[in-house]
């Protein structure tokens, strides 16, 4: 079904690129590895289901695009994409900035999460993904995606409570 | 149901609604009888809308560029015959076995809107509110009435801008197809349009308008790419462009 993977990626680009934000924390970056992921998607697309969740499946070929990129960096030795890579989305220029002070408040604390924390944090609150995909996409037990979510949360309370 | 621990992981997975019923029912009545459990039971809730306003709010737009060079990966992908057009010789990227994607280069360097009709959409850059009103114009019928008739190298002035056909083709599945160029005061649409019973824009590319008043024709690496990409015969001049013309509109 060459037509509907198309329209089905077009419509997830922007909640795709905000995966790839959280992951990589860099705007390059993650418009490349958004790129690199469609072209991956598109290559294996007789691998989807027609009927199972695109999302879930994106998020997942997303997230190897990812961890590849991660162990080259470490096989090849750091490149200039660490510099990179410790530009922070808050940087100007990286959409708009919240005028409500309670939501750049819980941004500001999102961001401060580790990274295994901010990623179950996105797809299950903010992608809405069951306990189960995002163990899926993750490739962990749902036991360790339910710490990590309850950890997250719990520490976002806190910290929002606290400012 | 004899003794249940009132573990964090327990009292999210309800708020999430991930619990099945027996224990979900347990949950509720320990939260009716506890209201520092329906306390935790709430920050859970309140965690979750939080996140999800917050990473909303966040949403950033998806850059033109990313979205034109995804468009070309979609458009080689359905023009192909089962999806298996792959890049042959472009370098490594840094995304493991990922190839770095010259389209998005050509793109950033053209500062072009692309879009595909056959998709329903049409990217625009948010700098260049003519350019999009320009490939708005694109479905004009005016456009596509002279596109029945227009032969190559003809130029025709319409309300909204000059209409140049630059060539004609028959792709791979049959369809013609005809390279034109709309031009502005101000700016230049590039555009791949296609007859299936009636036409349609398949393919458009906007910029700027050219300081010279002439530009030749088939510049555009990117339709050339994309005209080949569908599988494009050489071009059809002459009399087999008006046979090729007259086969609908009669």
């Amino acid at each position: 079904m060459p037509a509907a993977i198309g329209q089905e990626l077009v419509a997830l680009l922007p909640r795709l690129r905000r995966f790839a934000l959280v992951l990589c924390r860099s705007q390059p970056l993650a418009d490349d590895l958004v790129q690199g992921a469609c072209e991956r998607a598109l290559a294996n697309a007789g691998s989807w289901t027609p009927g199972t969740k695109f999302d879930a499946w994106m998020f997942r070929i997303l997230r190897n695009c990812w961890i590849d990129h991660l162990r080259r960096l470490r096989t090849e030795g750091m490149t200039e994409d660490v510099s990179v890579q410790t530009q922070l989305i808050g940087d100007p220029g990286e959409g708009p900035i919240l005028n409500k002070l309670v939501l750049s408040e819980v941004q500001r604390a999102i961001d401060s999460l580790p990274q295994e924390q901010r990623e179950v944090l996105l797809l299950v609150c903010a992608d809405d993904l069951s306990y189960r995909e995002t163990a899926e996409v993750l490739g962990v037990p749902i036991g360790t995606v339910m710490s990590r979510l309850a950890r997250a949360r719990r520490r976002l309370m806190e910290m929002t409570a606290a400012a | 149901m004899s003794q249940l621990h009132l573990s964090d992981e327990i009292l999210m997975a309800f708020a999430d609604g991930e619990l099945e019923e027996p224990t979900a029912a347990a949950i509720a009545k320990a939260m009716a009888e506890d209201p520092a459990v329906a306390k935790r039971v709430m920050d859970f809730q309140q965690s979750r809308r939080l996140t999800r306003s917050a990473l909303s709010a966040a949403l950033p737009d998806v850059p033109p560029e990313l979205q034109a060079a995804v468009s070309a990966q979609i458009m080689a992908y359905e023009a192909s015959d089962e999806g298996k057009v792959r890049p042959t010789d472009t370098p490594s990227s840094s995304f493991g076995g990922i190839r770095r994607r010259p389209i998005l280069k050509m793109a950033l360097a053209a500062s072009i809107v692309m879009g595909a009709l056959g998709l329903g959409y049409f990217v625009g850059r948010h700098d260049s509110p003519e350019a999009n009103r320009l490939l708005a114009q694109l479905n004009n019928p005016d456009i596509y009435r002279e596109l029945n008739t227009l032969a190559s190298g003809q130029d025709v002035e319409l309300p909204f801008g000059r209409l140049r056909v630059i060539s004609t083709y028959r792709v791979a599945n049959g369809s013609l197809c005809r390279e034109f160029r709309l031009q502005s005061r101000t700016e230049t649409a590039e555009a791949v349009a296609c007859r299936n019973g009636e036409w349609s824009v398949n393919f458009a590319l906007a910029g700027p308008a050219k300081a010279s008043a002439y530009v030749p024709s088939g510049e555009s690496d990117l339709v050339a790419t994309y005209l080949q990409s569908m599988g494009a015969s050489g071009p059809l001049v002459d009399e087999a462009e008006v046979r090729a013309l007259s086969e609908f509109t009669r």
